[in-house]
């Protein structure tokens, strides 16, 4: 029996120098996405012209460094998207698509950044189906966690 | 990461004081306790063989058999399993699941079912396990590195599933199981046929499954930040449905045996239908929530087809084995088509793939194994060799990996030498050869180039022509020292795995996590080395098992989140990259169980894991689908009650600990508590015994988030309260 204990002892011992670890500091925080100033554009239900070129503006802010960010937008006639906004937009029917806009772009951020305002043209070319489209943002930090907005946006 | 460890630390100390509790008792209270006897129909095979092989094992190895299954049942074969410390699973809905030993999974984990490596689509997240647990016997569980008997891939362990025990001489006879579960409206049967002369015998079984969309505690969940509203609580499009075939026979003399394996495993599951595609997606609610018994779109169809031989036969002091096998296993991914980089918006009419068929993949795999087993005084010696020969075709409308033909073979020679009664040693050496041909893709669409000011239409190349081959020689060492209660074991081992076509050459949308994955042609073979201890003392009435590990990898394949976007094919999603990293890994597991009476136990089960990566773009980072710590409390009664058959009633309580300790793109989950009760009996009905199992899991039907589940990225709970209940009722027509 005294062995018993003894090892019981030993073991649980063991067991317990198992459960320290060590403590590196890593970054498990998202980036943020803040269109709520009065100047970001798109905001949710936005409408936008068509033929012409707008400024997309937005506000991102990271804890230790921001990434890339990439911009989309694709048409919603389907109904097949919603936004992460707690709005919703009024909609159109469902249609077909002939001609939707698609534009995806990708675009840098400088390096080392934690807060950054971003700005970008983007022009809507005047042939394109006018209806429900979303827009979405993608935005990055340099680790890789990767925030999500997603706009209701029309184009007239 | 500091709350994590305080909660740790109380288990810890709860096991303490219950080690303490237990020893004050420990002389008193003698208890016989019967080896657990498993049977099928005459043929019996007790807890012996199985305690003998854990001592002859400098491997961990667990042994859990059907009636274990039968009172632990989940949604599948793994999930069943989950019981045992270090044993987790990455679930995909309620009807399928991917084993997760010690925090590994994919294809560093192999499944062998009747001595056949099973191949299937585990590289992916999304493909369950093709096997059929009505027709698993027993099941043993390596949980370590394994690469020395099985070759590449059994880096994280094996799960090895065991022929059956033939039926016993001049018997004709079966059984029934049914099974009914409350959360996702599932009703289950199989129905087993077997019968034998003298010496020709055959097995055969049908297992049919058919389930509901599966219910959770809630009814709004957040994928990513959209908010999805789920009707009555159920998640929408997760039924599924199932229908296995199984048959062995053959021939069983004194000196030859050889045995026939056929089976084929069908499903069709249904995948939540608001996260597939390219972003979270609305889906049309009324169609969908009219039912919660249809399939709809996005769904998959996974059909499995094996069919082997394996015969073995004596000569003078040499048992020798031969097998020969062919797998087929063919899945497809259905989806409504969604248009992304330069793709129609318009479906073509005139495509090589059906509107819907997302993914389509197409593996035969043909194998040949040969071993020799015999002694030499107090060496016993194994010398086998393996050729395997895979072939990989892809087809449907998006592209994720190329089609690729693969050739692997090995050869090594195994020794075990019995010093004494108490002592045993191990030792292993294998060689491998592995060879990848990855064929060329091109898009089905033209994109737009732009050089110099000028836009062409082009058709990409998403891969290219690439052959790699690898060779690798593996090794392990171990001991055993049995003196008495006691069991010691120590083994060191390496083992390897090499990179898969995914991790080569993957070019497309994973669309159930809305990224863009790609490979890297560059990657070498992933290598691995661990220490493994074990320590058992088993009493009468108490019985304690501890085993810890240490492992590291000096270049872990590793699917890292970049900070770029794919703008292209991956229509703006974010970018994850294969990158190799040095990790370090170490854990360990505890159970112990101590009788009160004859008739009331209690057991306690833990587990912990901690990994990091010690280099690359992620170091400090641990690895994806770490399991956080674990305790499992148990509480057992087996009274004895005159009318009915070894009945028993049982609580679990499982303490899971929080997981801060996150990789991206992965959220730290907190806390769960988890109660389970189970309860039974064997009925005595004419020869044979019914037996009846009742379940109900997650008792307080708690909303909890599993870490480990394939769908934590998105938020999803596990399922509420489930009632499962399932009878065995056996048969014999003759004797």
């Amino acid at each position: 029996m005294k062995k018993l204990k003894f090892l019981i002892g030993v073991f649980t011992l063991a067991f317990l120098t198992s459960c320290s670890s060590d403590n590196a500091e890593i970054d498990t925080e998202y980036p943020v996405i803040d269109v709520s100033s009065s100047n970001a554009f798109p905001i949710q239900c936005s409408t936008i012209e068509r033929g012409q070129t707008f400024t997309f503006k937005a506000v991102f802010n990271d804890n230790v460094a921001l990434g890339s960010y990439s911009l989309d937008i694709h048409h919603n006639f389907d109904h097949h998207t919603h936004s992460t906004e707690v709005t919703s937009c009024e909609m159109e029917a469902v249609k077909s698509p002939v001609k939707p806009m698609l534009f995806i772009n990708n675009y840098t951020i400088p390096d080392g950044v934690k807060n950054y305002e971003a700005t970008a043209q983007i022009t809507i070319p005047a042939d394109v189906d006018p209806g429900d489209y979303h827009f979405m943002i993608r935005l990055t930090d340099k680790e890789g966690w990767q925030t999500l907005k997603g706009l209701s946006i029309k184009i007239l | 990461m500091k709350n994590a460890l305080s909660i740790y630390w109380k288990y810890c100390f709860l096991l303490l004081s219950l080690l303490i509790a237990a020893e004050a008792v420990a002389q008193n209270q003698p208890s016989e306790k019967k080896p657990e006897v498993k049977e099928l129909d005459e043929v019996i095979i007790s807890n012996n063989a199985v305690e003998k092989r854990k001592k002859e094992e400098s491997l961990n190895v667990e042994t859990v058999n059907n009636s274990f299954i039968q009172r632990n049942l989940g949604g599948s074969l793994m999930q069943s399993l989950q019981k045992l410390p270090g044993i987790k699973t990455i679930s995909i809905g309620s009807g399928g699941s991917k084993p997760l030993i010690r925090g590994l999974s994919f294809n560093q984990v192999i499944v062998v079912e009747n001595g056949l490596k099973h191949e299937g689509q585990q590289w992916g997240a999304d493909h369950g396990l093709e096997i059929d647990q009505y027709a698993v016997n027993r099941v043993e569980i390596i949980k370590g590195p394994s690469s020395f008997i099985y070759g590449s891939d059994a880096v994280g362990g094996a799960v090895n599933i065991k022929p059956l025990p033939l039926p016993s001489q001049n018997t004709f006879g079966g059984s029934v199981d049914i099974t009914g579960k409350s959360n996702n409206a599932q009703f289950g049967s199989s129905i087993n046929l077997f019968g034998r002369n003298e010496n020709w015998f055959f097995d055969s079984r049908v297992t049919t499954m058919d389930y509901g969309d599966y219910r959770v505690p809630t009814d709004v969940v957040h994928v990513y930040s959209y908010a999805v509203p789920l009707y009555k609580n159920h998640l929408r499009n997760t039924a599924g449905k199932e229908l296995d075939f199984h048959l062995s026979t053959g021939y069983s003399g004194e000196n030859l045996k050889s045995v026939f394996y056929f089976s084929n495993v069908h499903t069709k599951s249904g995948f939540f239908a608001n996260a597939h595609g390219l972003e979270p997606r609305n889906v049309d609610m009324e169609l969908h929530d009219k039912s919660s018994r249809d399939v709809l779109m996005p769904y998959q169809e996974v059909n499995h087809l094996k069919v082997s031989n394996t015969t073995s036969f004596q000569f003078g002091n040499h048992a020798f084995e031969t097998q020969i096998g062919f797998q087929n296993n063919f899945r497809r991914e259905w989806s409504h088509y969604v248009n992304h980089g330069y793709m129609p918006p318009i479906y073509p009419e005139d495509m090589y793939a059906p509107k819907d068929l997302e993914r389509q993949y197409d593996k035969n795999v043909w194998s040949f194994s040969a071993k020799d087993e015999f002694r030499i005084n107090h060496h016993q010696i194994t010398i086998g060799s393996n050729v395997v020969l895979q072939q990989n075709e892809i087809g449907g409308w998006s592209f994720l990996i190329p089609a690729f033909t693969q050739f692997n073979a090995g050869l090594f020679v195994y020794d075990k030498i019995e010093l004494n009664e108490k002592w045993f040693l191990h030792g292993a050496v294998r060689y491998d050869y592995g060879k990848i041909k990855m064929k060329s893709y091109y898009d089905w669409f033209q994109s737009e180039i732009s050089e110099n000011n000028q836009t062409n239409l082009e058709y990409l190349q998403r891969s290219q022509d690439l052959t790699k081959t690898f060779d690798s020689f593996t090794w392990s060492i171990g001991a055993n020292y049995n003196p008495g209660r006691l069991s010691l074991k120590a083994n060191l081992g390496s083992s390897f795995r090499m990179p898969i076509a995914k991790e080569l050459a993957s070019n497309g949308v994973n669309y159930h996590y809305f990224r863009f994955e790609k490979g890297n042609p560059n990657l070498n073979a992933e290598r691995s080395y661990q220490l493994d201890l074990g320590m058992e003392w088993k009493a009468q009435n108490f019985s304690f098992q501890l085993t810890p590990f240490a492992n590291y990898f000096p270049n872990f394949i590793y699917l890292n989140p970049t900070s770029a976007h794919d703008i292209y094919y991956g229509a703006g999603n974010q970018v994850f990259e294969y990158e190799q990293s040095k990790v370090f890994r170490y854990g360990a597991e505890l159970q112990t169980k101590y009788y009160f009476f004859k008739s009331l136990s209690a057991e306690i089960a833990a587990e912990y894991l901690y990994s990091e990566q010690k280099s690359g773009s992620k170091k400090g980072y641990t690895l994806p689908f770490s399991p956080p710590p674990s305790v499992l409390f148990g509480l057992n009664y087996e009274p004895q009650i005159s009318f009915l058959k070894e009945p028993y009633f049982s609580v679990d309580y499982r303490i899971t600990g929080k997981q801060n300790n996150i990789v991206p793109p992965e959220k730290k989950t907190a806390e769960s508590h988890v109660f389970n009760l189970a309860f039974g009996s064997k009925l005595k009905a004419a020869k044979q015994d019914i037996s009846i199992s009742i379940q109900i899991q997650n008792l307080f039907n708690t909303r909890y988030l599993n870490h480990t589940s394939f769908y934590r990225l998105i938020e999803l709970p596990e399922a509420g309260r489930n009632i499962i209940v399932s009878m065995k009722i056996p048969f014999l027509v003759s004797k």
